[in-house]
């Protein structure tokens, strides 16, 4: 591997790591096309890479949020039991598939997470479910505001169902999963949307960790790709939570769906 | 205000967990790489990706090969999950909250048990 090669694969998965964490998603939405488009990688071990790669990201970022007290780990942990079963199921299903069927679910994905992003703007919760109303009573305190929020969990079976596709779509791809966590947390159980990004980070990890051990048993590890792809992802989600304190959010999102718009056609083009 | 004080402690320790875990991959992994720049003067790429089974024997060792070492950092990366939901169940055990005592160790035995059928 040239020195170039290296640290673009060090700025790639900064970038990655960066846009995800603006935007709230896991660097798995641009990771993967990068590796494939531009390294011309094997999509397993693209996949492979990713899902270290949101290992990384979850692990660090939960750090902060746990310290917050922002993440309703009752809630989440109920949650993992679907999520895991799911990743579980989507990581043995990956490695019988060829890399060209998996390719083309990504870029159907890249789709939807396309239409997600913008959908979630316009149309998240800015209201919570009281906290005696459902299950997995929290409270945590506003650091914009200082005030405390209570809330609690509704319809949580439902938000299992798909915390499951979510966990599958995770083990079979390579992403975090939460462009499907978090809206299902704040529209369907009335989860604030503070507490349903930090709960759906902190699940992801365990998430991408049911699913890690299967494709290194299906040796798609290769250390000198994922290790330098995985510390650029993990600098560069640092260098997104700092920047997403100062920049508008929706206009983001509007120009990242995009991308993702033209990296879906790439990727069914290939 | 007993079983607050009790799951901040838990919080604070799942979060250091996660910490260590996190950084000390990270500190394997750019140790196995420096190593491998300075032993071959680059970093070659194998044609194949080693077993799992030889990547774990040769950790096992004590090996400080520069694969072994990215291997250990990414392991250790792998096994920083699991680290955390033993921690919170530990957490839940303190607090006698039962419930989700069983729902944590039911997760945990699910990815213990992924990851040994896996290696099998």
């Amino acid at each position: 591997m040239t020195p170039e090669s290296f640290l673009l694969l060090v700025v790639g998965g900064g970038i990655a790591g960066t846009i995800g964490a603006m935007l709230g998603l896991g660097g798995g939405v641009f990771l993967v096309p990068f590796l494939t488009l531009v390294f011309d990688l094997p999509m397993h071990q693209a996949v492979a890479t990713s899902i270290l790669a949101v290992i990384a990201t979850s692990s660090a970022g939960a750090a902060m949020n746990m310290e917050r007290r922002v993440v309703n780990l009752r809630l989440g942990m109920v949650l993992e039991i679907s999520t895991v079963i799911g990743a579980i199921f989507g990581g043995v299903t990956a490695n019988m598939l060829s890399g060209q069927v998996l390719s083309r679910i990504f870029a159907t994905l890249l789709l939807v997470v396309s239409f997600l992003m913008i959908w979630r703007v316009r149309h998240f919760r800015q209201d919570h479910s009281p906290a005696e109303e459902g299950g997995f009573p929290a409270s945590y305190k506003d650091e914009s505001t200082g005030a405390l929020i209570s809330y609690s969990a509704k319809r949580v079976p439902l938000v299992s169902l798909i915390a499951l596709i979510a966990g599958n779509i995770s083990g079979l791809l390579g992403v975090g999963g939460g462009i499907f966590k978090v809206p299902a947390m704040n529209m369907i159980s009335g989860v604030p949307m503070k507490a349903a990004t930090a709960t759906s980070n902190f699940m992801i990890g365990v998430t991408a960790a049911a699913s890690a051990f299967i494709y290194f048993a299906h040796g798609h590890l290769n250390p000198f790709i994922v290790s330098p792809a995985v510390l650029g992802v993990l600098g560069g989600s640092f260098l997104g939570i700092k920047i997403n304190r100062r920049i508008k959010g929706s206009l983001l999102t509007w120009m990242f769906a995009g991308v993702l718009l033209i990296i879906s056609v790439r990727m069914f083009t290939r | 205000m007993d079983q607050e004080a009790t799951e901040r402690r838990v919080e604070r320790w799942i979060g250091r967990i996660l910490r260590f875990g996190v950084w000390a991959s990270a500190g394997l992994m750019v140790a196995g790489l420096v190593a491998a720049w300075i032993s071959d003067g680059a970093l070659r790429i194998p044609k194949e990706n080693p077993p799992a089974t030889e990547v774990l024997r040769q950790l096992l060792a004590g090996s400080l090969e520069p694969t072994t070492l990215i291997f250990g950092g990414l392991i250790l990366l792998m096994l920083t999950p699991l680290l955390r939901v033993l921690t919170a169940a530990a957490g839940f055990i303190v607090e006698k909250d039962h419930k989700f005592t069983l729902v944590s160790f039911v997760i945990f035995l699910m990815l213990v048990g992924e990851l040994a059928y896996s290696l099998r």
